[in-house]
């Protein structure tokens, strides 16, 4: 049961990858962040799930957009409701692949290129980006940042708050992978 | 009614209004955080039947439970505890299951409670569902 809803979530994975190269996180911080002169808006959420595929080099990420904590109450609202559209658009997902070489018996941090599609609020978008991966034996750290246009994912702006929300918005990412334990 | 009267009147009218308006704009500004754990839970059902309901149809559960408040009881697989101090049980599978978020502050005033809980045993969390990953979270947890 367990592997077929795995398979399920993560199909390219799986049917490529033998366990042992994939590493797994449901606790990855995704943060973004929006600062204008008028309004500076953060958020953060613990719940990113992600995996790595180590032989492959492929890397995939899901987030439900009600995880994100704002400062107000409203911001979230806003966000949830008339932004992201939440309840028809529940996930954001990246799926993508480390493009640059990476040694993985070496257990120094490397900065490294990432490509692939970004898709929220129901629209996808090809993204790049560098990270930065530690690998390890019993983890691997990772994290990235990336810069993103609202318009691209069709989100609306209301021109009423054009100038509260940032032209480009920065998502930072931290992940801390475990093996997969079969 | 002299026009000095008439005037003071609609002067007080639009500072009443004005203040108002005021109050109104502040406490939207500021209205408080959702707290479910004051709400009466939409829902009540073991963990089994919320897994069993998303893994059938994933579209039409996210419509039925999606930010409701509901109270899910299951056997607790693995307990975690993440950087910003709140803890997350998994319910029925440390995987695939019920992931129950109960944030830092709730930590703190269920400690007594939380603290005795190992896995394999069963309890009821109170919470909102916010969705399908691999598990079902259910977030702003709290024991009941």
């Amino acid at each position: 049961m367990n592997k077929f809803i795995l398979l399920a979530f993560f199909s390219c994975l799986f049917f490529t990858a033998g366990a042992q190269a994939l590493f797994i996180t449901k606790d990855a911080k995704i943060n973004f962040n929006s600062s204008t002169p008028v309004e500076d808006i953060v958020a953060e959420s613990n719940q990113a799930t992600t995996v790595l595929d180590i032989e492959k080099n492929v890397l995939k990420f899901s987030v439900l957009t009600t995880s994100f904590k704002f400062r107000r109450a409203l911001m979230e609202e806003h966000f949830n409701e008339n932004y992201m559209e939440s309840p028809k658009f529940p996930k954001a997902s990246f799926n993508g692949k480390i493009v640059s070489a990476v040694d993985w018996k070496s257990e120094k941090p490397a900065s490294v290129d990432v490509q692939g599609t970004l898709t929220m609020h129901g629209t996808s978008s090809e993204v790049t980006f560098k990270a930065t991966i530690t690998p390890g034996k019993s983890k691997i750290t990772a994290s990235a940042e990336l810069k993103v246009t609202p318009e691209a994912f069709n989100i609306p702006i209301p021109s009423a708050v054009r100038d509260k929300i940032a032209k480009e918005v920065t998502i930072k990412i931290d992940a801390v992978y475990a093996p997969y334990q079969q | 009614m002299t026009k000095k009267k008439t005037i003071r009147l609609i002067l007080w009218i639009f500072l009443i209004g004005l203040i108002a308006a005021f109050g109104s704009i502040y406490y939207v500004f500021n209205m408080p955080r959702r707290n479910v754990s004051v709400e009466n839970a939409v829902y009540s059902l073991q963990a089994k039947q919320l897994i069993s309901d998303f893994r059938n149809d994933e579209m039409i559960a996210t419509k039925k439970y999606l930010d409701q408040a509901i109270a899910v009881t299951g056997e607790i697989k693995s307990i975690r505890t993440l950087d910003n101090h709140s803890m997350v049980f998994s319910l029925e599978d440390a995987m695939v299951g019920v992931s129950c978020t109960v944030d830092s502050a709730d930590v703190v005033k269920y400690n007594t409670k939380l603290s005795q809980v190992k896995p394999g045993a069963s309890l009821t969390f109170k919470g909102r569902c916010s969705g399908m990953l691999m598990d079902i979270q259910v977030i702003n947890c709290v024991p009941e």
